[in-house]
């Protein structure tokens, strides 16, 4: 039942999508105004900034969502839900993930390329359709001291942009290409106190994704 | 503004490149409850068993194998034990009663059999509570194999049962005593029989609806040589039923030792400890 409302959230967002950049691209022709001012007209506070879809980083085979970008497009803030079939977990799995994101740099590679070369962040997620998650009264207090549910960790990746045509700074319209690798609260705790019978890379997750600002 | 960080592109896509080529799909994670894995990293115990196979013991020939559990999150451990026992002579095969991972995650079976996978000899384990928590089950069986099975080794009938009870909430399911019974009335062509599971009888962790029906069906078993837990990390042999049957606890893998079984005879057995 969670997870078809979660489908239902993502396609109404995916869905509204055209509306809003279709109604983004014909504003360069409006009267010429300050940029920031201009943003901050046409786009209501609560209007998504990007749409995303990925794959791995330990929140889905496939996630999408949607998000917000603050300070010059530095810091983002994204919301995705994630789908894993039952055939590659034992159970059908929904994810919801919130990521955390800062890109401090952007480097201009043409005219239209442009190339975020870091991005580190932090991301929450808590997962549903779990097997076996700890029912009420099933263990004493602190049996297993950790959550099977809920994940959180670091994240650091890059990320390579096309601007689209009417782009600007205040107002990115923009496709990205993006990768991150991270890892989770209890992997992070594992190779911290296996410095020999762990290696670094057995820890990494990766993810892959597009993103797109409208 | 921008001269100045001309340096990163290329460090980040060098570290990125590197990070891909590592492992790039298995990387490529959808959940820590992901359980796929390679090929080679599938169907473990089946695996081990065919290697088992192809080493037979000869009938009347003495048993010997390594008794562990627990590895969990002991890799280090996990990386030294593997050193201690290559140097064993005369060992036929090494035990982990349970308690493989210590989330349930694929990820973390597989870290294991990193390490146990360099075993010069096969290694077989039974499932364990913590292997049981969150998808775990179903990673075990991916990675593992069976959660019940059975095995001839020589002279010897090995029956792996999970009695992880509080995992079922008690129902009476674990251990699955119809299964239980049906192993313990066929020798399958062996002399004698040996119970290895994780959650010990006597442990608050067992179904405590069939504590009497295990314990009872073990002390009607003629040709049972003992009964072998871990879950407790900590080695000892004792009657906690007081009826004759031995039941053997294995260390943790944190506790740097291992138990060395000889077996021979009808239900004759030695057990040597060994610091790691």
């Amino acid at each position: 039942m969670q997870y078809r409302s979660f489908l239902g959230a993502t396609a109404a967002v995916l869905l509204l999508a055209p509306s809003f950049s279709a109604h983004a691209t014909s504003e360069p022709d409006a009267a010429p105004a300050p940029a920031q001012k201009r943003t901050a007209a046409i786009h209501p506070w609560y209007r998504p900034r990007h749409l995303m879809v990925q794959t791995g980083g330990g929140i889905g085979m496939v996630a999408a969502g949607a998000g917000y970008a603050f300070a010059k497009n530095k810091v983002e803030t994204d919301i995705l839900l994630g789908y894993v079939p039952k055939k590659y977990a034992g159970s059908t799995l929904s994810l919801a993930s919130a990521k955390l994101l800062y890109s401090p740099f952007t480097v201009r590679l043409a005219d239209q390329w442009q190339l975020k070369p870091l991005t580190v962040g932090v991301y929450f997620s808590y997962t549903h359709g779990t097997i076996n998650d700890e029912e009420r009264g099933q263990y004493t207090k602190d049996y297993y001291w950790f959550s099977t549910d809920t994940r959180y960790g670091p994240l650091a990746g890059s990320r390579l942009t096309f601007l689209r045509p009417g782009s600007t700074e205040a107002a990115p319209k923009a496709v990205s290409l993006y990768y991150e690798l991270g890892t989770n609260d209890l992997y992070a705790v594992s190779y911290a106190q296996n410095r020999k019978g762990l290696s670094f890379g057995q820890i990494l997750t990766l993810a892959i994704g597009v993103k797109a600002d409208f | 503004m921008l001269n100045r960080f001309r340096s990163f592109p290329r460090l980040t896509l060098l570290s990125a490149v590197a990070a891909l080529s590592l492992s790039g799909c298995e990387m490529l994670e959808f959940s820590p409850n992901d359980f796929r894995s390679p090929d080679d990293e599938k169907d473990l115990t089946a695996k081990n068993l065919e290697r088992l196979r192809q080493q037979p013991l000869p009938a009347g020939d003495t048993l010997r194998f390594v008794f562990t559990g627990d590895s969990q999150r002991f890799y280090d451990e996990a990386k030294d034990l593997v050193a201690s026992v290559n140097q064993q002579p005369g060992i036929q095969f090494l035990v982990v009663a349970g308690d493989i991972s210590d989330f349930g995650m694929g990820r973390e079976m597989r870290w294991v059999n990193e390490h146990l996978r360099k075993l010069k000899v096969p290694y077989v384990t039974v499932v364990g509570n913590h292997d049981s928590v969150g998808n775990g089950r179903e990673a075990y069986q991916h990675i593992f194999g069976p959660l019940n099975y059975s095995f001839v080794y020589g002279d010897t009938k090995f029956i792996m049962v999970d009695t992880n009870g509080r995992e079922a909430n008690f129902d009476g399911s674990t251990p699955n005593m119809s299964w239980v019974r049906q192993q313990l009335s066929d020798l399958s062509g062996a002399r004698r029989q040996i119970v290895i599971s994780h959650v010990p009888p006597q442990d608050a962790d067992f179904d405590p609806t069939l504590t009497d029906a295990y314990a009872g069906a073990l002390r009607t078993t003629p040709k049972l040589v003992f009964e072998m837990n871990g879950h407790r990390h900590d080695f000892g042999v004792s009657q906690p039923f007081n009826d004759g049957v031995n039941y053997v606890n294995s260390y943790g893998f944190e506790k740097r030792a291992y138990v060395i079984l000889t077996v021979w005879g009808d239900k004759q057995f030695r057990l040597k400890q060994v610091k790691f």
